[in-house]
């Protein structure tokens, strides 16, 4: 007895203290096997409309296609394409002209020009792919994206409304979104010239045209197939797939990056 | 009891990386490098923890300053650290990769606190990009 009044004793002092931090917060309605791991594989929840739920912190999934992936707050991997969006790409990205030696130059100097070293906005393709949590939170007609770095959101608007006509260019441009079956297709316009997509300095601008299909095949993860078609900076439409897992147990923890950025500093640059 | 050993493991071994910056524009992953010093300030800010220590030169003697970047604190607290876990005064061994330009300035993988024998990952971004 006395055993159990000082584990117990113990597991509340533990709880208090990371629920503090909001750090092993138990997040509510998660699926669990038998052992009480989280059943990665259970069916996606589903909004009151039946449509799936894409609500969740999301990190990207760069587990093995054999290998269970992770649910925990604490391993936070880069995408495998967030250094090179087309590495999977035979021939990699087809860049035009004029943007070739632009991205050899991001690459060769380690992306020192980059904008999220100082301290600017991710777009939201890249963003899939940095290792900084994102929040869904996914209601019938809006889902709010929340990027934990420099305070970000996106929103992405599921209401039917047209995207607008020559928009002013913004970091995470106008997303309007249909459903198709369970998948969620997000049309965005009106990005910003020269919006890096990946650590090479890869880029898209004003003229581009993003689809994203986002599925949610079982409870722990998010499928995106994304589709780019920037006739100013590439050859051609091209596509690539993204994978999330979910994050349970875990919160948002903001990084404001211009609180005590030196990397500029550090290197001798200028902004 | 399983769960929660499971979760100090986890913390303990899972890599955790703060992907701010070009890790390989700043530093050199080729030039590790292990530091045993006295801590002499601690910046606990985004997006990068920056701790100054005093290092004595075991060739000259003369003790030389050092800047340690770490992890940001969202990466840290999910590493299992506190905001006051190191403070000036503690003695601690770093384990980290050199500055390309020969400053006095390590990117830390790990740190040991002497006191407590108590080693903790720094939240390197070596492996990001």
């Amino acid at each position: 007895m006395i055993k159990q009044i000082i584990f117990f004793c113990f597991s509340v002092l533990i709880s208090n203290q990371l629920a503090a931090q909001w750090i092993g917060y138990p997040t509510t309605d998660v699926p669990r096997s038998k052992d009480g791991s989280v059943d990665m594989r259970a069916p996606a929840p589903r909004l009151p409309d039946g449509k799936p739920d894409l609500s969740g912190i999301w990190i990207s999934d760069n587990t093995p296609v054999d290998e269970p992936s992770p649910s925990d707050p604490f391993s936070l991997p880069s995408g495998r394409l967030m250094t090179n969006m087309g590495a999977e790409m035979e021939g990699g990205l087809p860049y035009q002209d004029w943007l070739i030696p632009i991205v050899a130059r991001h690459t060769e100097n380690l992306a020192i020009e980059d904008p999220h070293i100082r301290c600017l906005p991710d777009n939201f393709l890249r963003a899939y792919g940095l290792p900084h949590m994102l929040k869904f939170v996914h209601k019938d007609e809006l889902m709010i994206v929340l990027n934990e770095m420099n305070v970000g959101y996106r929103q992405v608007f599921i209401d039917g409304r047209d995207l607008p006509e020559d928009p002013s260019p913004s970091w995470q441009g106008y997303s309007s979104a249909r459903w198709e079956g369970d998948t969620l297709m997000i049309e965005t316009i009106g990005v910003r010239d020269g919006t890096w997509i990946d650590w090479n300095g890869s880029q898209i601008g004003e003229q581009a045209r993003i689809i994203e299909e986002i599925t949610r095949p079982d409870y722990g993860h998010l499928d995106i197939k994304v589709t780019v078609d920037d006739p100013v900076a590439y050859t051609r439409p091209w596509s690539v797939n993204l994978r999330e897992r979910i994050v349970v147990d875990g919160e948002l923890i903001d990084e404001v990056c211009l609180e005590n950025e030196r990397f500029v500093e550090h290197m001798n640059l200028e902004y | 009891m399983n769960r929660l050993f499971l979760l100090i493991v986890t913390t303990l071994f899972c890599v955790s990386a703060s992907g701010h910056h070009s890790f390989p524009a700043q530093y050199d992953i080729n030039q590790s490098v292990t530091l045993n010093g006295v801590v002499t300030e601690v910046q606990w800010t985004n997006p990068h923890i920056f701790i100054m220590m005093n290092v004595e030169n075991e060739d000259s003697g003369d003790t030389e300053e050092w800047t340690l970047e770490l992890g940001g604190p969202n990466t840290l607290l999910r590493l299992g650290w506190k905001r006051n876990d190191l403070k000036p005064g503690d003695v601690i061994e770093v384990d980290g990769s050199l500055a390309r330009n020969g400053s006095p300035l390590v990117n830390a993988e790990s740190i040991i606190m002497e006191a407590t024998g108590r080693r903790m990952l720094a939240g390197s971004s070596r492996n990001d990009n």
